[in-house]
């Protein structure tokens, strides 16, 4: 994802664009010195100082108490941690691969010059623009049973409808299906990575296999490497950190029955309904190196399928 | 020609620069939620949700009690902060932040965050005044109390008891009194069968449900002889005897009235509670006469003509007792009153306190039906009963709590509420679903509260 | 293009699979519309209609009330709340747009020792979960007393944010150099530079990148659900929230305040989509 810089070695560059380099340097460091502010202040102190928090037991009122890894040892024999890895991972496998395929399939579809194009692709964005809540809202009136339109549809077509909330091997899917709808980012993401394939590569491909199947192996995938693994990264992200829908839907206890208790669920309870906040920032700090791990492992597998434009000149 | 003019804009623009920061940071200064700038002689009350009638009561107590206590300059309350989880993190933030409300209501006992120095001990304050310790009951002070220290105070509390519709019963020839009133839960669960109605797989009426509400199984627990926790010995009791018998009965009765098949029940209607399904939206059997009878707080006395029964008459009686029972109990939700630890005008605080106990919780009662505790109160009855059912049931009506006020069971007394509240639930969950037998699941449960409870006492 | 034309208007066989193509696509559009169209359509019905049997698909009548009915409620201050989450969306976008530009000049355009190190610094922090950092900073903006404002929701944005930095300078990587260096010849100033050379340069990426923050501010529910704490000052989508866990039953009101918090970013959103367009096409650049 880092680029390669503008070098600055090799430049034959005189006195004069020295001194005018030195003054370069100077506006550089000042012009993104609110930024390295931000870096500091709200983003390596607040995560020096979860690891700390993660070491004491804390109280409300009056000094911690260090207790070591005594949080990440609690962690490891709480059943509710583990009830939500196995949700939040069951969410993340499920969930990430349907919606890049679901959301390139569907760029395929929009690439594609009709008088309806613009109205696709407006219509499959709307999701994104509706806040979470409300989302979640209006998907509990869907699936309501009885009054619900989604069960109705089903029902006409002769399938029983599950009971999508209550039923603790269905909620999760429903959960699922939730963070389907919003699907137009990723599509859209797609299609631009699609329309950046130059016509040149696309045509050529037309003339000599016609056949639409190996132009998608063969040339489309490999082209939109780059924008799969964004899309990859940030999905694998985001999954991990599912809230809103969960809670909304589940509550603190993940119902029914610790289906849809997820990770960040679990978190925010123990903040804030437990007042157990070193166990709250023990948590984070693992979420945190999974996070890092699981990237540093999809860049470094990366390297042998993403293929970067003009790699190896 | 470039270098001399270099240096000057340069300085010129780090001006600029500092400029446009300068005019940014001002604009935002009009920002529209100002800080709870807090100062010595204004009172600050913080309330959590609850509906526009309860913030204006309050509101309008506490500026009318300002008023006539010249040293104060000025009150403010501050309504609809969340509910729950919310709340509490909001009061949490600004104890943590050093910015507190002199004093808050509370819907979450306040055992547990006094345990951990959020709250102001109120003992020494309290043997100074009126409302002195003798005037709560046990029962209701024992939410707030840990170690000898009361953290809190429950001003008014919603008060648990058997509803039933009257007109149901004596369209099945039952007599309606409240002394007729089943007085054990096997008679409660033989009435229920009377009322029972399936279509296929949907339930049409129902007598009585199971109790599955986590936050008032300490009542029903009671009611077997049992106890969820042991505040005496800091232990908890979920897989007692008495509560594995508890919820076998109440899985045999499932399985004997209601196909064995919670979900059905569930599909069919809101039959949990005397409202709406909140996810769902169902509307309330009870209110359209599908229920004859169920277990709730005093509070939907206020709630009940919103939106109205198709009936007119419905009474309340005490609980039936459990097969290990001896005796009937009840039980509450109280309204807990709190100082902050760090609160700029305890003093003060605990003089509204003292009002809102006594003088002010009679017209709370009066307006917002909740039940005040404290026993120097005399009780008015509410507006919203005389207006619908007289003034003579009103007064019945209150009557009747205030006897039940006296045999509340002791519950919220755990330092560690929410986290036992939580694994009830699942373990509740777990039972009805037939996850797990009762007894597995209450075990699961009680070995994790007890874990939790044992890590938050060894300080 | 041009060919695709040509094509469908030759061969019979690509009329027909051009009808298959839209029955497809007017599917799937239609599976998309539905909660939207399900929301709107609730707003007007009262809350026994919403659940009443059989299904209605469309409000008979249409109750027009429910749209005053919101404006009137003193539970669900609509009209307060919705100034909020526009002043919110307004001056983070505004902020962002600000500080992001300077960043994203200066990892872009300028040279300076240890750019790339904070660059991918800047990377890092992009992937760095919010909550990580979230209890720190927290009880750091508590301990100001700023809790309970609005400070610590925008005064960030006024510092940078990873993902727009990140956005801007693809964009800004764009920028001829030539042009830079010749007004640096000329004796500009490196502030004057960026503000009269390169920002106009970039203004469709500006316009971007304060879209995409209206859109994200608008509808932020954690953040606001934490650092604010009463009605008056709640944004539109806290305000959503807290109405509903109050009033679970009130279906109609609450679809009601749904669909009027989600129209003004619909309307912004058809004012403005190509500019998503790019937005989004140039997100999964590398």
């Amino acid at each position: 994802m880092v680029a390669e810089l503008p070098s600055s070695a090799g430049d034959p560059r005189g006195p004069r664009r020295k001194r005018a380099g030195r003054s370069e340097a100077r506006a550089g460091v000042l012009f993104a010195l609110p930024w390295m502010t931000a870096l500091v202040v709200f983003t390596f102190i607040p995560l020096v100082l979860t690891f700390v928090i993660a070491q004491a037991k804390f109280q409300i009122a009056g000094p911690p108490k260090w207790i070591g890894w005594g949080n990440y040892e609690a962690m490891w024999k709480d059943s509710a941690i583990w009830a939500s890895v196995r949700v939040t991972a069951t969410y993340a496998l499920v969930s990430v691969p349907i919606k890049l395929v679901l959301a390139l399939g569907l760029a395929m579809f929009l690439n594609r010059a009709t008088a309806l194009s613009g109205f696709y692709r407006t219509i499959f964005y709307l999701p994104f623009l509706m806040p979470a809540v409300a989302g979640s809202i209006v998907f509990m009136l869907l699936l309501t049973p009885g009054a619900g339109p989604v069960n109705l549809i089903l029902g006409a077509f002769g399938l029983d409808p599950p009971d999508w909330l209550k039923d603790p091997h269905v909620a999760l899917w429903t959960l699922i299906m939730l963070s389907l709808w919003p699907l137009g980012v990723e599509t859209l993401v797609f299609l631009g990575g699609l329309q950046n394939i130059p016509k040149e590569i696309s045509e050529a491909a037309d003339l000599d296999s016609p056949r639409a199947w190996h132009k998608l192996v063969w040339i489309t995938l490999p082209m939109i490497t780059p924008v799969i693994l964004f899309n990859m990264v940030i999905g694998i992200i985001s999954s991990f950190q599912v809230f809103t829908q969960a809670l909304v839907i589940g509550g603190t206890t993940g119902a029914p029955a610790e289906s849809t208790l997820m990770y960040m669920v679990v978190l925010y309870r123990a903040a804030f309904r437990y007042f157990n906040v070193g166990y709250a920032a023990a948590m984070a700090t693992v979420l945190f190196v999974t996070v890092l791990l699981l990237t540093l492992l999809i860049f470094r597998t990366a390297k042998s399928w993403v293929y970067y434009e003009g790699e190896g000149r | 020609m470039a270098y001399p003019t270099f240096a000057k804009p340069e300085t010129l623009n780090r001006r600029s620069f500092l400029l446009g920061t300068a005019a940014t940071a001002a604009a935002t200064m009009t920002l529209p939620g100002a800080a709870f700038a807090q100062a010595k002689g204004q009172l600050l009350l913080w309330l959590p949700g609850g509906s526009d009638l309860f913030c204006k009561v309050q509101t309008g107590m506490l500026t009318d009690w300002t008023a006539k206590h010249k040293e104060l300059a000025s009150a403010e309350t501050v309504c609809g902060l969340g509910q729950d989880t919310a709340f509490n993190q909001a009061l949490i933030g600004a104890i943590t932040g050093g910015n507190p409300p002199d004093m808050s209501l509370l819907w979450d006992a306040p055992v547990s965050l006094g345990t951990q120095g959020a709250f102001l001990a109120l003992d020494d304050m309290m043997a100074k005044s009126i409302i002195n310790i003798d005037t709560w009951p046990g029962g209701l002070l024992a939410s707030c109390q840990f170690k000898g220290k009361t953290y809190g105070l429950p001003v008014t509390a919603g008060i648990y008891s058997m509803w039933y519709n009257a007109e149901m019963f004596e369209a099945k020839g039952i007599k309606s009194d409240r002394a007729s009133f089943p007085k054990t839960w096997v008679e409660m669960r033989a009435l229920s069968k009377e009322f029972t109605v399936w279509d296929g797989d949907t339930l049409k009426v129902a007598g009585f449900m199971p109790h599955r509400e986590a936050e008032s199984l300490a009542i029903w627990s009671a009611l077997n002889g049992g106890k969820l926790y042991d505040s005496a010995n800091y232990k908890y009791t979920f897989d007692s005897e008495e509560n594995i018998e508890m919820f076998n009965f109440f899985v045999d009765w499932m399985n004997e009235e209601y196909k064995g098949d919670i979900n059905l029940v569930d599909r069919s209607g809101s039959f949990a509670s005397g409202y709406a399904n909140g996810t769902t939206g169902q509307p309330a059997a009870f209110r359209e006469s599908r229920l004859a009878g169920l277990h709730s707080g005093s509070w939907l006395m206020g709630d009940i003509y919103d939106p109205a029964p198709n009936f007119t008459r419905w009474d309340l009686a005490p609980h039936p007792v459990g097969p290990s029972g001896s005796a009937t109990v009840s039980g509450v939700w109280p309204n807990w009153f709190v100082i902050p630890a760090n609160s700029l005008n305890p003093q003060a605080a605990f003089d509204y306190l003292t009002y809102l106990s006594t003088e002010g919780a009679v017209t709370w009662f009066e307006n917002v039906p909740d039940i005040p505790t404290n026993s120097l109160v005399k009780l008015a009855p509410p507006k919203i009963l005389v207006d619908h059912r007289g003034e003579e049931f009103a007064k019945e009506t209150t009557a009747f709590y205030s006897e039940q006020a006296k045999i509340v069971t002791p519950m919220w007394d755990s330092p560690v509420q929410g986290f036992g509240n939580d694994q009830l639930k699942l373990a509740i969950e777990k039972i009805y679903t037939k996850a797990a037998t009762p007894k597995d699941a209450l075990a699961e449960a009680q070995v994790a509260s007890q874990a939790e409870l044992d890590r938050v006492l060894a300080g | 293009m041009t060919t695709d034309l040509i094509r469908r208007r030759t061969a019979p066989r690509h009329l027909v699979s051009s009808i298959i193509y839209h029955c497809v696509m007017l599917l799937f559009a239609a599976i998309f519309l539905l909660p939207f169209y399900w929301m709107v359509i609730s707003a007007f019905k009262s809350n026994i209609e919403i659940f009443s049997q059989p299904i209605a698909w469309f409000p008979d009548p249409i109750r027009w009330e429910n749209v005053s009915a919101l404006f009137a409620r003193t539970d669900f201050p609509f009209l307060r709340q919705f100034a909020n989450s526009v002043f919110y969306a307004g001056a983070v976008a505004f902020g962002t747009c600000f500080s992001c530009a300077l960043a994203a000049y200066s990892f872009a355009c300028l040279r300076w020792r240890g750019r790339n190190l904070v660059f991918a610094f800047t990377i890092c922090a992009l992937l760095i979960p919010p909550i990580v950092t979230f209890l720190p900073t927290y009880i750091g903006w508590s301990r100001l007393g700023l809790n309970g404002t609005y400070w610590p929701l925008i005064l960030p944005s006024f510092f940078g944010d990873a993902f727009y930095i990140f956005m801007l300078r693809q964009f800004f990587l764009s920028v001829p150099r030539e042009l830079m260096d010749a007004a640096r010849l000329d004796g500009a100033s490196e502030f004057r530079i960026w503000w009269q050379i390169v920002l106009p340069q970039v203004r469709v990426a500006l316009v971007i990148v304060a879209l995409f923050a209206i859109v994200y501010t608008w509808n932020e529910f954690f953040g606001p659900l934490i650092y604010l704490k009463t009605r008056e000052d709640f944004p539109l989508s806290v305000g959503l929230f807290t109405f509903r866990s109050q009033r679970a039953v009130e279906w109609s009101i609450s679809m009601m305040g749904a669909t009027f918090t989600a129209v003004p970013m619909v309307v912004l959103f058809l004012f403005t989509q190509r500019f998503f367009q790019q937005g989004l096409a140039t997100k999964g650049l590398k």
